[in-house]
């Protein structure tokens, strides 16, 4: 799988910064904090992805990002500027958030044709864009009679009209079929390789993500709970390790003392954390017992994202 | 500022409900009079012959229609579809981003009002051209003295008092529109008020004995008076006295035109106001 490198490491100055964002509806008393103290950094070309369960914060957070809720406190930052203080920065921006909300009386092509005159341009791009969204053949139906996917795809071409430096897609999969998803993909990960854009998503399929994106940050309860590489994350998130070491009964005898541990054939599977690996190591050569590998089992997104959004019982 | 008043034409030139509530007017008038003149041939009815002040101002009637209840529901519906229909149509998250939020809301006046001027314009004009047709269909004779000027005069006069009723009408819908985010309650709310206002203006004197101090403060502040007494200034040339148990009523032009100015003022800096602070959901 070709997945494009981070591009937005450190030594990269982010084209889209949130620095301790907050949102809070309602008032005192019944106030709700949507949105907690986000911040998080995005580099230019990377592709960012947002995860979070239903009601985490993704969709506030986003439009908080594009201009149509105001932050309650903390900042928006685009190109390394205040987007408070120049919200034409948002110009250079395209985005899709609710799958594409179009004017259902219009066709595909005149919506375009609308998009285009109010952000000033884009209108030669119409064509090209609805043919490599797949609409060039419906372009002039009614958006009204279009299929959710049909939707989506418009949505995506809306985003890309202005010729976006950073494109901004909320649940860009959603109502798509499998085809669609894998066009999608191709798609996300061309706008970064080989157009330079930078891509920061939202998503619950966490397979996309993971094939798409080159960081990640998991939202649960309006915070952000984790930022890192795909990579990272789940060596991070690795709670088990895999140990090859002879004679396996000596070892399982070293270690059971101290975690949990089941054979796996001439292996033993370990249930403890990467940070606990010299550890781990410590005690079977105090046991002179010959280690061959050590090995982090990564969990796969779904276990990280399960493990870092549940739910924690209520204190009796 | 141009490209969003072209989007906003783009995009109410194809629905049709907004695009009906504005060619209502010519439409409606050519029907209406063409059956009217149909049915006088028809019984061979013969109009009585009028002066040249009469019949212009009979032609400048069709601004009447603006400032009755009719023209206002109806230019209220049209103004609540042109505001709050992106909330129904959730596409304010498509343009929001991408333009200063003060100029999408401009752009919808400029459209608005630029329409339901064209619409009533329009139907002032056909009006004006049947009127003539009836009675060249009727034998009626057309008087002399009936110069393009007169007639330009009286329809400026009728047209800018029924302008400041159209305005006034879309400052009230468009509020409502932004603060409700619903076609339909603000359509509800712009003919409460429209009904509101005329209901007062007719019935405050009954009710002047009861609360003399309340009502007449009141007639003095909200706009229904005023509307009408600019209007009677303009096409009639003097104020509007209103009797009231406790005497006649009127005030100076200058000031109903200063308070109408104000109301629409204040309600349209409201809109801006209100959806520039407001949240996209």
């Amino acid at each position: 799988m070709n997945i494009s490198v981070n591009k937005g490491g450190d030594n990269a100055a982010p084209v889209l910064a949130l620095t301790d964002l907050s949102k809070t509806y309602g008032r005192r008393g019944g106030s709700v904090n949507a949105v907690r103290g986000v911040s998080i950094a995005v580099g230019a070309g990377e592709v960012y992805g947002f995860l979070g369960p239903n009601g985490a914060g993704k969709s506030t957070t986003i439009r908080m990002l594009i201009g149509l809720i105001a932050p309650s406190a903390g900042r928006v930052s685009l190109f390394g500027r205040d987007l408070a203080a120049e919200p034409s920065l948002l110009r250079r921006v395209g985005s899709l958030v609710d799958g594409g909300a179009f004017y259902p009386f219009l066709s595909g092509r005149r919506n375009l044709e609308v998009l285009a005159k109010t952000h000033g341009g884009g209108a030669e791009r119409i064509d090209a864009l609805l043919d490599q969204v797949g609409l060039a053949r419906d372009a002039r139906r009614k958006v009204k009679a279009y299929s959710t996917g049909m939707r989506q795809r418009l949505g995506v071409a809306a985003a890309l009209l202005n010729d976006p430096e950073i494109v901004i897609l909320d649940e860009p999969v959603n109502g798509l079929d499998v085809a669609g998803i894998q066009e999608m993909r191709e798609l996300i990960r061309s706008l970064a390789a080989d157009r330079g854009k930078t891509v920061f998503l939202s998503s619950h399929l966490l397979s996309e993500v993971q094939q798409v994106c080159d960081r990640v940050a998991i939202i649960n309860k309006g915070q952000v709970v984790r930022e890192s590489t795909v990579a990272g994350l789940l060596d991070q998130e690795a709670t088990s390790l895999r140990v090859e070491a002879a004679p396996v009964e000596a070892a399982a005898a070293a270690l059971s003392p101290h975690w949990p541990v089941v054979r796996d054939g001439t292996a033993l599977t370990v249930t403890a954390g990467r940070a606990e690996a010299p550890a781990v190591a410590r005690r079977l050569i105090e046991a002179e017992i010959a280690l061959f590998s050590l090995t982090p089992v990564q969990a796969n997104l779904e276990e990280v994202f399960l493990a870092l959004t549940r739910e924690e019982p209520a204190d009796a | 500022m141009l490209n969003p008043i072209s989007a906003e034409l783009l995009k109410f030139r194809r629905h049709r409900a907004t695009w009906g509530l504005v060619w209502i007017w010519p439409i409606g008038v050519t029907l209406i009079l063409s059956l009217a003149i149909a049915i006088q041939v028809a019984k061979g009815e013969v109009g009585h012959a009028a002066t040249a002040a009469s019949w212009i101002d009979d032609a400048a009637d069709f601004w009447n229609i603006p400032l009755d209840a009719l023209g206002r529901y109806l230019a209220g519906a049209f103004v609540a579809i042109v505001f709050a229909g992106e909330y129904g149509w959730n596409t304010w998250k498509l343009i929001v981003p991408h333009r200063a939020r003060h100029s999408l809301i401009a752009a919808k006046y400029v459209v608005a009002l630029g329409l339901l001027i064209c619409g009533f314009t329009l139907g002032a004009a056909m009006f004006n051209l049947l009127n003539w047709l009836k009675d060249l269909a009727t034998g009626t004779p057309i008087p002399t003295g009936i110069t393009a000027g007169a007639l330009l005069k009286a329809h400026g006069l009728a047209g800018l008092a029924a302008l400041a009723s159209i305005l006034l009408t879309a400052a009230y819908t468009s509020l409502a529109a932004i603060l409700t985010r619903s076609t339909i309650a603000a359509l509800v709310i712009s003919l409460v008020i429209t009904t509101l206002e005329r209901l007062f203006r007719f019935f405050a004197p009954m009710f002047e004995p009861h609360a003399p101090g309340l009502v007449a403060g009141l007639y003095r502040l909200l706009p229904g008076y005023h509307l009408a007494n600019l209007s009677e200034w303009l096409t009639e040339g003097r104020v509007l006295v209103v009797s009231f148990p406790s005497g006649p009523f009127s005030m100076a032009p200058g000031t109903s035109l200063a308070i109408v100015a104000a109301w629409t003022l204040v309600l349209v800096a409201l809109t801006f106001r209100v959806f520039r602070r407001q949240d996209i959901n």
